[in-house]
């Protein structure tokens, strides 16, 4: 039984001078675990939107053909009977939660569809979604995982037979992901909930969907069965999909004659163990990471560090206890660890934002926090002022104030809009030289957008840029002063592979701008092509730093922080127990030869 | 010695808005004002016989010219203030509030040639104007928002209030966060003035009010853009639907219950106000 | 096959437009309640620093959902969650401000024009000022008793609100309002519309250019705003009386104590009642 059936849909929204959807037909099962993929802008989120009748209903625009769901057609059905047929979960789904505790928020939508038993039905949401320990917090105790299952919750407490979600995973780490997915495989499996994500990430789809569906710039390509879609590389990647790594290996082993041209390609670690078991592993070791630092001019360093936020009963919650780090002038530091584990506190407590409730934070040897108790720090602040200087070792310990941090650390927040102050990419980028009184800093903001792209785009105000332009900009706009440090929160973030791809570049690129650079991140495929030292954070604490060998090589911290070295590390594993391959370039070099057949 | 006091002042002066007003900080009060103290007597009343309660001692104060009867007044919430267990912000932003509107006043006064006889009613306004706000502060703060945005649902305010008063609480967070981080570009890019002269203080103060208005304009690009979401999601959750519904306002306020604290409260409170009304008459 | 064309979603747009004004003005007079130390001398610069937000989001939007959301956003943000709710002062704080508000937003058929835009920013400010300061004064006035008798307090109050009122009129209304609306309207003007999914006032959608209805209009608007002023305080004068004549005897101490003896009894039978039922 089809639970959507759709038939020449053809959508386009106000002014807009072409459809976003073109003459779309298509059926999707009951109980079906569908992945709706496309480039950016194909597409996805207006046809789920036509799913739940937010278009038409809300959204205006002009609309042809029909839409039915569970049977209902979207254009008579009121908005407010399809919502109880399916639950949607944004993007931006901090967004969609509008009450301030965890239960309320849960059973809201039941309570204004006046069902008698709303707290109940909101509780079974929870705990379906596992938040029922959660039930009485305030929404802004919640981590950024546990607010995405909220929002899941509160579309299920309507007890919905679809359920839509636009890149749940987004701004997940790895176990907060996969929690996410079992539960959608639950929902899907033992509720028989039919369920629909946009999502970019292809291992995910590999492991969790039964059905892939296509849209190429607004139009139906194709709908298959995962494995099946998974196997059409070059369409993929024509349309900026990227297969699973270990998709894409096999394919390019099959390019080289390596694998039996007929052979199915995997997809999974499972699969790819019986496709790769012919393979040997040739030993090689891996490719030297980029050259580390080799100047040992320490520049910034936590001692014992102890920070904490207030909470409003008045008892404190501990983010770091005792963190010790040292960074050298010219590293390049990945800082990774689980959500919550402490990675942008680390940066707020460099630019002065936080101070630390205990410990020490030198910067080029000054302190980012005023002496307690003595007048003379402050004295001090007014005297190094004068002078002008950001040399630390013309004063014995002064104290930066966050403006002379700011002249030596620059950050770039997770979500680029904050980074926007101006009504031009353009002012943006110059806004700091020009404040600063940089001489030439119109002929220098012109060679930024150049070298980022953006010159064609320097009139446009940043929020309207698509998320890759506005990544850009925001780089261009950190690394304008030439700071002496760079922090990145989150730099890929939000983005699909394509653009990720252009940002490590872009990223790789400015190594030679920037010396130092630190970037907090979940994406382990950033760091292992990008980062020459990585600093593991858990529970307050630095507990592995090092090499990308001697991280991913050391099974216990991977457990221990909850992090996941990219799937082809751990195909490359599964297959051999030395191998350590970060990209499937390297995985190719390693696995180059097909055993002797004995 | 003068240039001591000059440079003390100054400094007084420079760390005013952003320094000291942490944003954190204003964020951890407002929420621990609203959410922080559910365990106390106040926060464990109907909120209908709060409002009601409030009715009586946000208006009669001002029509009384009693001295006694208001000293009473103002005891009994001086005393329902510290019941309700509210944030130390507001509290001075009270004593603040107070003096903004009477101590001047004082000031004025005396300059145009009055005397002492202003006195007098100088006090009975700051009485008044006490009394109402701590009765205000009482029930305003010492409620949970969630159960205020009922008992003003129960007496009939426009449905659009009550959710506003939650969705306040929800979204303020999320606000003072990305508006701490817009102000944080403007630190990290921006170049402020310096701080070292009393005229350099001065700049300073101005530039920081310039950045806060400036703020805004990203801030509100940013807001629409969330609103957009919110009220999809709304639509979605049957914001609208429910609105106009009877039967959604009937189970929502089904859950408000009178105990017999909720009578006890304003029959004590009566009671008091009866005493110092007959003590005021006698004398 | 259907075919829908135009559908027009009015209601939900205006709901955005009041969610996103309360929050800006919210959170702008949460601040503003936080910064009393702009007291310099006798002179209060407590206007409204922020009222360029709604007055700006007025000429952009639907006038009377940003009068509204705004309004409610200084009521919630700044009033209930500061404790600072002032009874029926907010009241007639509130109903400045979306008058104040309406109008301006009202007075601007075309974004696009700076003179005009820069009028209504001016004629709302001095329109809400001018009602607070009249509003200001009969409050202290029926506060005191023997308002005229004391020495100096006429003069000074009027003194004091007058030069308040033109204080905020030179000062914050072109400093805070004036400038700023300039500053953002034309900046906003077709950039801030489609984040909320709608489209800019374009030739076809401005509001109509201001004709005798829309001054006629806001005439109504005005004569109704002081009529509401005036009609609530009328309503303190009459509880005034009313309260003068209970306090003159013993009879309202009394009618207290009887008040709460009702309610003790009320509560002895309750009492018994659910101790009947329990047992």
């Amino acid at each position: 039984m089809n639970i959507v059936e759709i038939e020449n849909l053809t959508y386009s929204y106000p002014a807009a001078s072409e459809p976003t959807l073109k003459n779309i037909s298509l059926q999707i099962p009951q109980g079906d675990f569908l992945a709706v993929v496309g480039n950016n802008g194909c597409g996805k989120s207006t046809l789920c939107k036509v799913l739940n009748g937010l278009i038409p209903h809300f959204i205006t625009g002009s609309f042809s053909g029909s839409v039915k769901v569970g049977g209902l057609d979207t254009v008579h059905t009121d908005v407010g009977t399809l919502a109880r047929k399916v639950g949607y979960v944004y993007q931006d789904f901090e967004n969609q939660i509008v009450r301030p505790t965890v239960l309320d928020d849960a059973s809201y939508a039941c309570l204004n569809y006046a069902i008698p038993d709303y707290a109940a039905r909101g509780l079974e949401a929870l705990s379906l979604c596992g938040l029922q320990e959660k039930k009485s917090d305030y929404i802004w105790q919640l981590s950024g995982g546990q607010t995405h299952l909220l929002a899941l919750a509160g579309a299920v407490a309507l007890r919905p037979d679809i359920l839509i979600l636009d890149e749940p995973i987004a701004q997940l780490d790895p176990r907060h992901a996969d929690h996410i997915y079992e539960i959608l495989r639950e929902l899907n499996e033992k509720h028989g909930k039919t369920i629909i994500v946009i999502e970019h990430h292809t291992d995910y789809i590999a492991n969790y969907c039964k059905n892939v569906l296509l849209l190429k710039d607004g139009s139906f390509a194709w709908q298959l069965p995962t494995q099946e879609a998974l196997q059409r590389v070059e369409e993929l990647q024509a349309c900026n999909i990227f297969p699973p790594q270990i998709t894409l290996a096999a394919y390019r082993m099959k390019q080289a004659g390596l694998l039996s041209p007929h052979a199915p390609l995997p997809t999974t670690i499972e699969t790819g163990k019986k496709i790769f078991d012919k393979l040997a592993y040739a030993g090689t070791q891996t490719r030297p990471q980029a050259e580390s630092s080799d100047e040992e001019d320490i520049i910034a360093r936590f001692h014992s560090v102890f920070a904490s936020y207030k909470t409003i009963h008045g008892k404190d919650g501990h983010i770091f206890e005792g963190l010790d780090l040292e960074i050298k002038r010219g590293d390049k530091i990945a800082v990774i660890g689980s959500n919550g584990a402490g990675k942008t506190t680390l940066m707020k407590l460099m630019i002065g934002l936080m101070k630390p409730s205990w410990g020490n934070i030198t910067i080029f040897g000054g302190n980012i926090r005023r002496q307690k108790g003595t007048n003379g720090a402050k004295q001090e602040a007014f005297s190094e002022d004068s002078s002008q200087t950001i040399f630390p070792d013309k004063v014995a310990v002064p104290y930066w104030s966050p403006e002379e941090l700011s002249r030596m650390i620059s950050l770039v927040y997770q979500n680029p809009e904050e980074m926007f102050i101006q009504d031009s990419i353009q002012a943006d980028i110059a806004y700091a030289m020009k404040m600063r009184g940089v001489a030439d800093y119109e002929n220098r903001t012109a060679e930024l957008l150049e070298r980022f792209r953006l010159t064609e785009l320097k009139e446009r105000d940043g929020r309207l840029l698509s998320g890759g332009q506005m990544r850009r900009a925001s780089l261009a706009i950190g690394i304008a002063l030439h700071p002496e440090i760079l922090l990145l929160d989150e730099p890929t973030a939000n983005l699909d592979i394509a653009t990720r791809k252009e940002i490590m570049r872009t990223l790789n690129d400015i190594k030679h701008i920037t010396k130092t650079v630190i970037i907090a991140t979940h994406d382990m495929q950033l760091v292992c092509e990008w980062a020459q030292r990585i600093v593991v954070l858990c529970r307050g604490k630095v507990i592995a730093d090092g090499t990308r060998d001697e991280i991913f090589g050391n099974a216990a911290v991977i457990a221990q922080a909850g992090i996941r070295p990219p799937e082809i590390f751990s195909m490359g594993r599964a297959l051999h127990q030395r191998a350590l391959c970060y990209t499937v370039d390297e995985f190719l070099e390693n696995f180059a030869e097909v055993q002797n057949e004995q | 010695m003068s240039s001591d006091i000059k440079k003390k002042f100054s400094e007084k002066l420079s760390e005013n808005i952003m320094d000291k007003m942490s944003i954190d900080f204003l964020r951890t009060q407002v929420l621990k004002n609203a959410y922080g103290n559910k365990d106390t007597v106040i926060a464990g009343l109907d909120p209908r016989i709060l409002l009601v309660w409030y009715l009586f001692f946000g208006l009669i104060p001002w029509f009384s010219h009693d001295i006694i009867f208001l000293l009473g007044c103002f005891i009994l919430v001086t005393i329902t203030t510290m019941l309700a267990r509210v944030a130390g912000l507001v509290l001075l932003l009270f004593v603040l509030g107070v003096f903004s509107q009477t101590g001047y006043l004082l000031i004025v006064i005396l300059l145009f040639g009055g005397d002492a006889s202003a006195f007098l009613p100088l006090l009975t306004l700051s009485l008044k104007i006490s009394t109402v706000s701590l009765a205000s502060i009482t029930v305003f703060s010492g409620l949970d928002p969630d159960q205020l945005a009922n008992g003003l649902m129960w007496f009939g305010f426009p449905e659009r209030l009550s959710f506003s008063i939650s969705y306040a609480y929800r979204i303020l967070p999320v606000l003072l966060q990305e508006f701490q981080n817009i102000l944080l570009s403007y630190r990290m890019r921006g170049n402020p003035p310096s701080r070292k002269t009393f005229a350099g203080n001065l700049k300073y103060l101005i530039y920081q009010v310039k950045v806060i208005m400036h703020a805004f304009y990203p801030l509100m690009l940013n807001t629409a853009k969330r609103s957009r979401t919110t009220v999809e999601a709304l639509e979605l959750k049957g914001y609208r639907y429910a609105a106009v519904n009877k039967e959604v306002k009937k189970i929502r306020l089904s859950a408000l219950r009178l105990t017999n604290n909720d009578l006890l409260f304003p029959a004590l409170s009566f009671m008091w106000v009866a005493v110092t009304l007959l003590i005021s008459s006698l004398l | 096959m259907q075919q829908i064309n135009n559908y027009t979603a009015a209601q939900p747009q205006k709901l955005m437009i009041f969610v996103l004004t309360m929050s800006m003005y919210g959170l702008a007079t949460l601040f503003s309640e936080l910064i009393p130390s702009f007291q310099v001398g006798i002179v209060e610069f407590s206007v409204e620093y922020f009222l360029f937000i709604p007055l700006t989001l007025a000429m952009l939007f639907d006038p009377i959902s940003v009068a509204l959301g705004a309004a409610t956003g200084e009521l919630v943000f700044s009033e209930i969650m500061l404790g600072q709710f002032g009874g029926l002062g907010e009241l007639e704080k509130f109903i400045t401000v979306t008058i104040g508000v309406y109008i301006a937003g009202r007075l601007v058929s075309n974004p696009s024009n700076r003179k005009l835009v820069g009028f209504a920013a001016m004629a709302g400010t001095v329109l809400q000022l001018l009602m607070g300061t009249i509003v200001d004064i009969l409050k202290v006035q029926f506060a005191v008793e023997d308002f005229e008798a004391v020495a100096g307090l006429p003069q000074s109050v009027f003194a004091t609100e007058g030069f308040a009122f033109l204080n905020d009129v030179l000062f914050s209304g072109i400093l805070f309002c004036l400038l700023p609306a300039l500053y953002l309207v034309p900046k906003l003007y077709g950039k801030i519309e489609p984040l909320l999914g709608m489209q800019p006032r374009t030739k076809d959608t401005w509001l109509d250019a201001v004709n005798v209805k829309v001054i006629l209009g806001s005439l109504v608007g005005f004569a109704a705003a002081i009529a509401a002023e005036m009609l609530a305080e009328s309503g303190f004068e009459l509880i005034d009386w009313e309260a003068g004549w209970a306090e003159s005897g013993t009879a309202f101490a009394i009618g207290m104590i009887v008040a709460a003896a009702v309610i003790l009894v009320i509560i002895l039978i309750l009492r018994t009642n659910t101790s009947k039922k329990a047992g």
